[in-house]
C-alpha cells in the first residue's frame, strides 16, 4: 500500500474531498425534493396550502439542486482531481480552489432560499436573480483559473482528453451564463431580460440546450474518459475517436437549441436548422458512448464482480439511449406529438438519472476510498444494492413517463368528426394519474439508493485508515 | 465591396467542413499511433504500479 501513496502526497485532495461530500449531500437533497414534487402531482394536498411548498416554486429548486448542486459539485470535484492526476501536478491557486468550493455552496444556499420565496427570472435553469448570477460568474471564472492554471503548469507533454471535455464545459457554460442572464435590474430581487419576444426565447433555449450539451454532456464525458478506463484497468478504446467526436460534439451542440421551440413564433428556417443539427448530433454522441463501452472489450467479465464498473457502463447505455431518443424527438413531426407531454420529462430523466447520476455515482464510489486512504468502499454489497435500486427506479420512472407522455399527446390531438376536441385537458391529467404514482415509486427507489450510498460513505470515512483492503487483495 | 450574409455563412461552412475532414485525416494518420497510445495511458502513468496488466499481480503480492 505504502508505495501507491508516495506520489499522491503532492496532490491537493482536500478541496476534492469537500466537493465529493457536497455532491453526495446535495444529491440527496435535490432528489428528495424531486420525490416530494412527484408526490405532489399525485397527492396535490402535499403542498399544505403553503406558497413556498407549492410545485411551481419547488420544481425550479429541484432542477437547480440536481443540476447545479449535485451535478456541478461532482464536476468540480472530478475536474480538480482528474486535472491533477493526468497532468501529474498539484492544483494551481489552491486558495482560489477553496474559494470556488465555498462560493459555489453559497450560490446553492442562496438558490434554496430565493426560489421557494418565488424570486425568479422565470428562465428555465436560469431562474436565479441577478445578484446570485454575479456571484456565479465570480466563482466560475475562479474555477476556470484554477483548472486551466493546473493544465498550464502540467508535467506531461500531452493534455489528456478528459481535460479537453472539462475545458469545453467550463468555457461554454461561462459564455451561456453571461449571455442568457443579461438583464436590467429593477431592484435587488427583480430584473427584466434585455431580450424580447422570440429572440428572448431563442437565447433562453440556446442557453438551455447547451446547459444540457456542455454541463450535462461534455463535463460528464470528461468524467467518463477518466473513470471508465481507471475502473476497467484498460486505456480508452480509441483515442483517435475521442478527438474526432470531441470536436464534432462541441461544433454541433451549439446549434440544437431551436428544437425546444418547434411550432412557435421562432422563424421556420431556424426550427428546421435546429432539427437537422439535433439529428446529426446523434453521431458524435454515439461516438462517445461506443468509445466508453468498448473500453471494456476483453474485460467484460469485470462487470460481473464490480458494481462500480456496472454503474459506469450502464450510465453509458442510458447515454446512448437518450442521445438516440433526443434527436428523434427533435424531428418536428415527432415533436408535434411529444412536446409539452411527460415524454419530455421521461427523456430528461433518462439522461439525468440514467447517464449523469449513474456516471457520477460510479465516479464517487471510485473517489471516496482513494481520497480517504482506503483500498475500497466499506461495503461492495451495498454498492450492488444501490446499483439495482437505482436501475429499477430509473426504468420505472422513464417507462411511466413514456406511456403517460404518448397517451397525453394522442389525447390532446384527438378530434371528433365535427372538428371539436375529443378530450378536455383535465381528462388527460386524470388518465396520467397512475403513471404519476409509478414515477413517484421509481423516484423513491432512486432516493433510497442515495441514502444507502451516504451510509456506505459514512462507514468508509469512519473506518481506520488503510483498514479496508482492495477486493483483489482480499481474495488472494 | 459588400458580401451577403449568406455568402459569408457558405464560406464558413465550407471552411469548417474542410477543417473537420482534415482533423479526421490528422487523427487517423499512421504516424500518430504511438503518441495516442501514450496519451491514452496517461491515466495510469502517475501510479507506481503503472501498467494496468501488472496491477492485479502487484496487488496480490501484498498479502
Amino acid at each position: 500500500m505504502s508505495q501507491t501513496k508516495s506520489l499522491e502526497v503532492e496532490y491537493n485532495y482536500s478541496v476534492v474531498r469537500l466537493f465529493t461530500l457536497a455532491t453526495i449531500i446535495w444529491g440527496i437533497v435535490g432528489m428528495g425534493i424531486g420525490v416530494l414534487i412527484a408526490a405532489q402531482l399525485y397527492w396535490p394536498a402535499l403542498n399544505f396550502d403553503t406558497p413556498w411548498l407549492t410545485y411551481s416554486r419547488l420544481r425550479p429548486l429541484h432542477t437547480n439542486a440536481v443540476i447545479f448542486a449535485f451535478g456541478t459539485n461532482a464536476l468540480m470535484a472530478t475536474a480538480y482531481y482528474v486535472a491533477q492526476r493526468t497532468c501529474q501536478v498539484r492544483l494551481f491557486a489552491e486558495k482560489l480552489a477553496s474559494f470556488t468550493f465555498w462560493g459555489w455552496q453559497t450560490v446553492i444556499v442562496l438558490a434554496a432560499i430565493t426560489l421557494p420565496m418565488g424570486i425568479t427570472q422565470s428562465k428555465e435553469y436560469a431562474e436565479l436573480e441577478w445578484p446570485i448570477d454575479i456571484l456565479i460568474t465570480v466563482v466560475w471564472v475562479s474555477f476556470a483559473v484554477v483548472f486551466f492554471g493546473t493544465l498550464v503548469k502540467r508535467n506531461t507533454s500531452h493534455i489528456y482528453v478528459a481535460n479537453w471535455f472539462y475545458g469545453a464545459f467550463i468555457i461554454t457554460v461561462a459564455a451561456l451564463h453571461l449571455v442568457n442572464n443579461m438583464v436590467i435590474p429593477l431592484n435587488l430581487v427583480k430584473s427584466y431580460s434585455i431580450y424580447a419576444g422570440a429572440v428572448d426565447a431563442m437565447i433562453q433555449w440556446w442557453y438551455g440546450h447547451n446547459a444540457v450539451g456542455f454541463l450535462l454532456t461534455a463535463g460528464f464525458l470528461g468524467m467518463m474518459y477518466y473513470f471508465v478506463p481507471k475502473q476497467a484497468g484498460r486505456p480508452v478504446y480509441s483515442y483517435r475517436l475521442s478527438i474526432v467526436h470531441f470536436w464534432a460534439l462541441i461544433a454541433l451542440y451549439i446549434w440544437a437549441g431551436p428544437h425546444h421551440l418547434h411550432y412557435t413564433a421562432l422563424p421556420d428556417w431556424t426550427q428546421s436548422l435546429g432539427m437537422v443539427m439535433s439529428v446529426i448530433l446523434f453521431v458524435p454522441s454515439w461516438g462517445g458512448m461506443i468509445n466508453g463501452i468498448m473500453t471494456l472489450s476483453g474485460a467484460w467479465h469485470k462487470l460481473k464482480t464490480d458494481p462500480i464498473l456496472r454503474f459506469l457502463i450502464v450510465s453509458l447505455s442510458f447515454y446512448g439511449m437518450s442521445t438516440f431518443e433526443g434527436p428523434m424527438m427533435a424531428i418536428k413531426s415527432v415533436n408535434a406529438l411529444s412536446h409539452y407531454t411527460d415524454w419530455t420529462v421521461g427523456h430528461v430523466h433518462s439522461g439525468a438519472l440514467g447517464w449523469v447520476a449513474m456516471i457520477t455515482i460510479g465516479a464517487m464510489y471510485y473517489l471516496v476510498p482513494t481520497l480517504f486512504n482506503q483500498g475500497r468502499m466499506y461495503s461492495t454489497k451495498l454498492i450492488n444494492t444501490h446499483f439495482w435500486l437505482h436501475t429499477i427506479g430509473v426504468v420505472l420512472y422513464i417507462v411511466a413517463m413514456w406511456i403517460s407522455g404518448i397517451m397525453q399527446g394522442m389525447m390532446w390531438r384527438a378530434v371528433n368528426t365535427d372538428g371539436t376536441l375529443t378530450y378536455s385537458f383535465v381528462e388527460s391529467v386524470e388518465a396520467s394519474m397512475p403513471f404519476y404514482l409509478m414515477r413517484f415509486i421509481g423516484g423513491v427507489f432512486v432516493l433510497v439508493g442515495m441514502f444507502i450510498m451516504a451510509y456506505n460513505v459514512y462507514k468508509t470515512l469512519r473506518a481506520e485508515q488503510h483498514s479496508l483492503k482492495p477486493l483483489a487483495e482480499a481474495v488472494a | 465591396m459588400t458580401m451577403e450574409f449568406s455568402t459569408v455563412h457558405s464560406i464558413l461552412t465550407v471552411i469548417l467542413f474542410v477543417g473537420f475532414v482534415g482533423l479526421i485525416i490528422w487523427a487517423y494518420g499512421k504516424g500518430r499511433k504511438k503518441d495516442f497510445d501514450e496519451a491514452a495511458n496517461l491515466v495510469f502513468d502517475d501510479e507506481p504500479e503503472a501498467k494496468p496488466e501488472q496491477k492485479q499481480k502487484q496487488e496480490s503480492d501484498h498479502e
